[in-house]
């Protein structure tokens, strides 16, 4: 890795302490058993790949207030690194 | 401490605890820094049974070595052979202690994440930033957040938006920086407690007195 990491976005919030809440937070709050609004898997998919504004604008959106969704892209975003570290 | 010093009383198994053989000129050269080496280790490991376990695992590493170099029967070209033990020594102790010191270091700082965020108010503070962020990010800074939130590094993630590295981290941060500038602007006032009202109902008052005196 070429760029250096730094821990702190300042002297009050960490990097760490930010995601580190940031994705239980999302992983959990905003429970959706009815699946509304959820985009179909295939549009996380292509997403994840590669993200185009136009198309995807909506989805991404979405993820901020659907943690089913949130999760699922989770995993989508684990599978393609493990798939790129793989092909590497 | 020379190798022609009076032997040592201090005595090492023949094989260390990987079962690997020690050399017996070898053994001769650990057994006569032993002392110096129980000395240094005790110091900064604190238990003789590790030193002297770490000792025995140096001595037989430098009889491979010494093994693996020389074909049998002719002299070691190490001149100082205690010397050489004892500095090999030094090395895995001081390597072992930096371990250590690391370990300790990650569990401090995950202990204190762990306590930061178990604080109430410190957990409404990051759901206000989390849930300003996510409202104000644009698409590729969400698209960033999204997949550091996934351990992507900053290198993996900065090319998936045609940038650096290092420009997609310093996009990141502005636009954190930015939103929680805002937050800090909007915080209001606290609503006016019993006593401030009071005083605030006096003030004329006070201001009628300061008239009379005048006149």
């Amino acid at each position: 890795m070429t760029t250096k990491e730094k821990p702190e976005f300042n002297d009050e919030f960490s990097e760490a302490e930010f995601f580190g809440f940031a994705k239980s937070y999302l992983s959990e709050a905003f429970p959706n058993p009815q699946r509304v609004g959820c985009p179909p898997d295939s549009d996380l998919q292509r997403m994840a790949e590669q993200p185009v504004e136009a198309r995807d604008a909506a989805a991404s959106e979405h993820l901020t207030c659907c943690s089913p969704c949130f999760n699922r892209y989770m995993e989508i975003l684990a599978n393609l690194r493990r798939r790129k570290a793989a092909g590497q | 401490m020379a190798s022609g010093a009076a032997p040592s009383s201090f005595r090492l198994n023949s094989v260390d605890r990987l079962g690997r053989q020690i050399d017996s000129v070898v053994l001769a050269a650990a057994e006569t820094v032993f002392p110096r080496a129980l000395e240094y280790g005790t110091n900064l490991l604190g238990d003789t049974a590790v030193v002297a376990n770490m000792l025995e695992e140096v001595a037989a590493t430098v009889s491979q070595l010494i093994a693996r170099r020389d074909p049998p029967g002719e002299p070691t070209p190490i001149r100082n052979l205690p010397g050489y033990v004892f500095r090999a020594f030094v090395r895995e102790v001081n390597r072992l202690k930096n371990k250590e010191l690391a370990v300790l270091d990650a569990a401090i700082a995950g202990h204190t994440l762990a306590q930061r965020l178990a604080d109430p108010a410190r957990q409404l503070e990051m759901k206000l930033l989390v849930e300003e962020c996510l409202a104000k990010f644009d698409f590729v800074e969400r698209d960033m957040c999204w997949r550091r939130l996934e351990g992507f590094t900053w290198d993996e993630i900065g090319p998936v938006h045609g940038l650096s590295g290092h420009a997609a981290e310093v996009r990141f941060r502005n636009a954190v920086r930015t939103v929680k500038a805002k937050l800090a602007r909007s915080r209001k006032p606290l609503p006016p407690t019993a006593q401030t009202a009071q005083n605030e109902r006096l003030m004329p008052a006070m201001e009628a007195d300061d008239d009379k005196g005048k006149t």
